[in-house]
C-alpha cells in the first residue's frame, strides 16, 4: 500500500511538469481520411512544447466520439478541438462543453449556424465547401471556352459524368452541386450522362469510369470528381482506354491538390484541382483552441474572425480559411 | 460415376435438373451476362470484357488465398487490410526516382522484383502470425482474424505517416512496375495470365498435393483428422501462410492496376472474398471448395459490379441488388448438398 502511494505521488509529481501546459482534446472523425491526417499533422506539430495534446480516432462513430469527449472533460482538458464525424449531432456536444463552460473549436465539417449559436464559446474552422465545387466548375468552364473541340459533338452541350464521394457527406453533395453551377453560371449548358458514388477511392473510381466508358463510348467531354483519389482513378481507366495519347484528351477536374495530384497535373494527365489548404486550417483550429485553452479571446493569424456567411466580424465565432484554384499555370508553388 | 453413365438410365428432364443443380452457378454467371448484353450490348465489348476480369484477376487472387482458409473451416477477416498494406508496401518502393512527394526521399530505382517480393513478404508475415495465433494459441480464426485486421490497419497507417508530408495517397509510380496491371504479354492483360497462373498453382495444391487433402480432412472433420495422423497446426500455419502470400501479391497487382495506393486501400475486400467464395459454392462450415466455383464467384461480383453500372442502376440500388444476388445464388446453389442428404 505504502508503494502504491509513492508510485501515485511520483506520477503526480511528473504529471505536474506536463500539466504546466494547458490540456487540449482533439479528435478527428477518421484517421484513414488523407486530408484529415494532413491537418492533424499540422495541429501535432504546432502544438509541441506549448501544449499537451490527446488526440483520438472517431473512427467514423459518432457516439463513439462523444465518449472521447465525456473522457476528455473528465480528464480536465482546457479546451476541445473536434472534427466531427456527423455535424448534425453537435448538439449533443455543444451541451457537454456548455455544461463544463470548456471552449469548443468544431473544424472541417460544419454543424449548421442554429446549433453553433447555442453556445457563445463553440467556434468552425474551415472552408466554404461550396466554394471547392465552384473553383472546380470554374476549371472546367475556362477550358470550355478556351478550347472549342472539347465539345466533341458540337452540339453545344457540354456532357459529363460525376464521380461522387461518400453521398452522405455534406462536402460531396456541395461539390457536385456547385461545381455544375458554376459551369452553368459561365453561360454554358450541360447534361449529366452518368454520376455515381466512388466513396472517395481511387480503385472503386477507375472500375466506375471504365464501366461508363463503355456505356458512354465517345460522348464524355468531362470527367468531375469530388476529390483528386477518384479522378486519378478515372485518369487510370482513361489511359487504358487509349486517353492521354496522340492527342486523346480528356478534362478531369478533382479537388485537394494531394502530391499525386500535382505529378498527374505536370504530366498533363489532370487538368484542375482546388485545393483545400489543410496546413491553414489545422494552424487556425490550433491557434484558437490554445489561445481559448489559455483563456485567451480567439485569435488566429490564419484569416479573420467572421461570421457563418463569411463576413468579417471581430466577434465572430467562424474561421473561413479559403480554398485555391489549382492549374498547369500555377501548380509548382503548390509542391512541396 | 460419370454423368453420361447415370444420363443413359435416367429420364431426359432429370439429366438436365442434375446438369443444372450442378453447374447451377455458372449458369448464374452466364445468365447475369447475357441479361446485361441483351439489355445494353455495349456491355458484351470485349474491351469491357477484358476490363472485367482484369478487375477480377486481382480479386480472384484475394480469394483464392481466401477459399483455402475457408476449407479449413477458418475465415481471415483481416485479407482485405493486408492487401492495403502489401499496396502501400510495394507502391512505396516503387515510386519514381524523379518523383517528388517520395516517401522515400533519395531512393534509387530499385529493380522491380523488389517492391513486388516486399508485398509478398509482408503478406506472407500477416499470413504466418495469422497461421500461429489459431494454430497455437487456438484462437478461434474469427477472432484472431478481426484482430489482425485492426493491427495491419494500424500498421500501414504508420507507414505511411512520414515526416515531412505526413500520411498521403502514394502517386508517381513506374512505368515499368504500373505495366504490370496494365500491360499485356503476347495480347493477354498481364494480370489475367498472372490470376490465371495462381489459379493452376492453387488448383495443384488443393488437389494434388497432401496438404490440399488434409486441409479437406481438416474442414470435413477435424476429429477424424486428427485420428488419421493430420497435423492440424502444421497444415493450418501453412494454409493461412499461402492466403497471406497471395493478399500480398494481390497488393502488389492492385497498386501496379491503380497506379497508386492509400493506407484505405482493401477496406472491405475481404468480404467480397468471403461473399464470391460463397457464391462460388465453398461451403463456411468447411470441407467443400473448389478453385472454379471461387473464380466463378468471383466473376459474378464483377460481372454485376460493372454491369450495373453500365446499365445505369443508381448507386443505392446496386447495393441492393447485389446483397440480394449473394442470398439467392447461394440458395440455388445449396440445393445440390440438400439434395444428397
Amino acid at each position: 500500500m505504502k508503494r502504491f502511494l509513492f508510485a501515485l505521488l511520483v506520477l503526480a509529481a511528473l504529471g505536474s511538469s506536463v500539466f504546466a501546459q494547458p490540456k487540449i482534446g482533439v479528435c478527428i472523425y477518421k484517421f484513414d481520411d488523407t486530408f484529415m491526417s494532413y491537418v492533424r499533422n499540422t495541429i501535432e506539430t504546432a502544438a509541441k512544447g506549448k501544449a499537451t495534446l490527446s488526440v483520438q480516432d472517431s473512427q467514423y462513430d459518432q457516439p463513439k466520439q462523444n465518449d472521447q469527449v465525456d473522457q476528455f472533460i473528465v480528464q480536465g482538458m482546457k479546451s476541445l478541438a473536434i472534427n466531427m464525424v456527423d455535424p448534425s449531432a453537435v448538439s449533443v456536444l455543444i451541451g457537454k462543453a456548455k455544461a463544463k463552460n470548456l471552449p469548443l473549436v468544431l473544424f472541417n465539417r460544419e454543424p449548421v449556424a442554429a446549433d453553433m449559436a447555442k453556445y457563445d464559446k463553440a467556434y468552425y474552422v474551415g472552408a466554404k465547401a461550396q466554394d471547392s465545387g465552384t473553383m472546380e466548375g470554374e476549371i472546367v468552364a475556362d477550358y470550355w471556352k478556351k478550347n472549342p473541340s472539347a465539345d466533341l459533338n458540337k452540339d453545344g452541350v457540354l456532357q459529363y459524368v460525376m464521380l461522387i464521394g461518400d453521398p452522405s457527406n455534406t462536402d460531396a453533395k456541395f461539390r457536385t452541386q456547385y461545381s455544375i453551377e458554376a459551369v452553368v453560371k459561365a453561360g454554358i449548358k450541360v447534361q449529366k450522362l452518368a454520376e455515381d458514388t466512388a466513396m472517395w477511392d481511387r480503385p472503386k473510381a477507375q472500375e466506375k469510369m471504365a464501366a461508363w466508358l463503355t456505356a458512354y463510348a465517345g460522348k464524355i467531354e468531362v470527367v468531375f470528381a469530388n476529390n483528386d483519389d477518384m479522378a486519378l482513378g478515372a485518369i487510370e481507366a482513361l489511359k487504358a482506354a487509349g486517353y492521354f495519347k496522340g492527342g486523346k484528351f480528356m478534362p478531369v477536374v478533382g479537388v485537394d491538390a494531394t502530391p499525386p495530384a500535382l505529378d498527374a497535373l505536370e504530366q498533363g494527365f489532370l487538368l484542375g484541382t482546388v485545393l483545400n489548404d489543410a496546413t491553414n486550417q489545422g494552424l487556425a483550429t490550433w491557434e484558437l483552441a490554445y489561445s481559448l485553452a489559455q483563456g485567451k479571446s480567439a485569435a488566429t493569424a490564419v484569416a479573420p474572425l467572421a461570421n457563418a456567411e463569411g463576413k468579417p466580424d471581430p466577434k465572430g465565432k467562424y474561421v473561413w480559411v479559403p480554398y485555391q484554384k489549382v492549374t498547369k499555370d500555377n501548380y509548382k508553388q503548390f509542391k512541396k | 460415376m460419370s454423368n453420361g453413365a447415370t444420363g443413359a438410365l435416367k429420364p431426359r428432364s432429370q439429366v438436365a435438373r442434375e446438369f443444372a443443380s450442378k453447374n447451377a452457378i455458372v449458369l448464374v454467371l452466364l445468365g447475369l451476362v447475357v441479361a446485361i448484353g441483351i439489355a445494353r450490348p455495349s456491355f458484351l465489348n470485349p474491351a469491357n470484357l477484358v476490363n472485367i476480369l482484369r478487375i477480377s484477376s486481382v480479386r480472384a487472387v484475394i480469394a483464392l488465398g481466401c477459399g483455402g482458409i475457408l476449407i479449413t473451416r477458418g475465415t481471415d477477416l483481416s485479407a482485405g487490410r493486408t492487401v492495403g498494406l502489401a499496396a502501400v508496401v510495394s507502391a512505396s518502393l516503387a515510386q519514381r526516382a524523379d518523383y517528388a512527394s517520395k516517401l522515400f526521399k533519395g531512393m534509387p530505382d530499385l529493380p522491380l522484383l523488389v517492391p513486388v517480393l516486399a508485398a509478398i513478404g509482408v503478406g506472407l508475415l500477416v499470413g504466418l502470425l495469422n497461421g500461429s495465433v489459431v494454430a497455437f494459441l487456438k484462437v478461434p480464426p474469427f477472432i484472431a482474424t478481426l484482430g489482425m485486421m485492426v493491427i495491419v490497419y494500424g500498421a500501414v497507417s504508420l507507414y505511411v505517416d512520414r515526416p515531412p508530408m505526413g500520411a498521403q495517397p502514394l502517386g508517381g509510380l513506374r512505368e515499368d512496375f504500373t505495366n504490370i496491371g496494365t500491360g499485356d504479354t503476347l495480347g493477354i492483360p498481364n494480370l489475367i495470365l498472372i490470376a490465371a497462373a495462381v489459379a493452376l498453382v492453387i488448383y495443384v495444391l488443393h488437389n494434388k498435393t497432401r496438404l490440399g487433402k488434409n486441409i479437406f480432412a481438416i474442414g470435413g472433420n477435424p476429429d477424424a483428422a486428427v485420428v488419421s495422423g493430420v497435423s492440424v497446426w502444421r497444415n493450418t500455419l501453412l494454409i493461412y501462410a499461402i492466403g497471406g502470400l497471395l493478399y500480398g501479391l494481390a497488393g502488389a497487382l492492385l497498386a501496379a492496376r491503380t497506379g497508386g495506393a492509400t493506407n484505405n486501400y482493401g477496406n472491405g475486400y475481404e468480404l467480397d472474398a468471403i461473399a464470391a467464395c460463397v457464391i462460388g459454392g465453398v461451403s463456411t462450415s468447411g470441407g467443400i471448395g473448389t478453385v472454379g466455383g471461387m473464380i466463378t464467384g468471383v466473376l459474378i461480383f464483377e460481372v454485376l459490379n460493372n454491369g450495373l453500372v453500365v446499365l445505369g442502376v443508381s448507386a443505392y440500388w446496386q447495393q441492393i441488388v447485389k446483397g440480394i444476388i449473394i442470398v439467392v445464388a447461394v440458395a440455388v446453389d445449396i440445393r445440390k448438398y440438400l439434395v444428397k442428404r
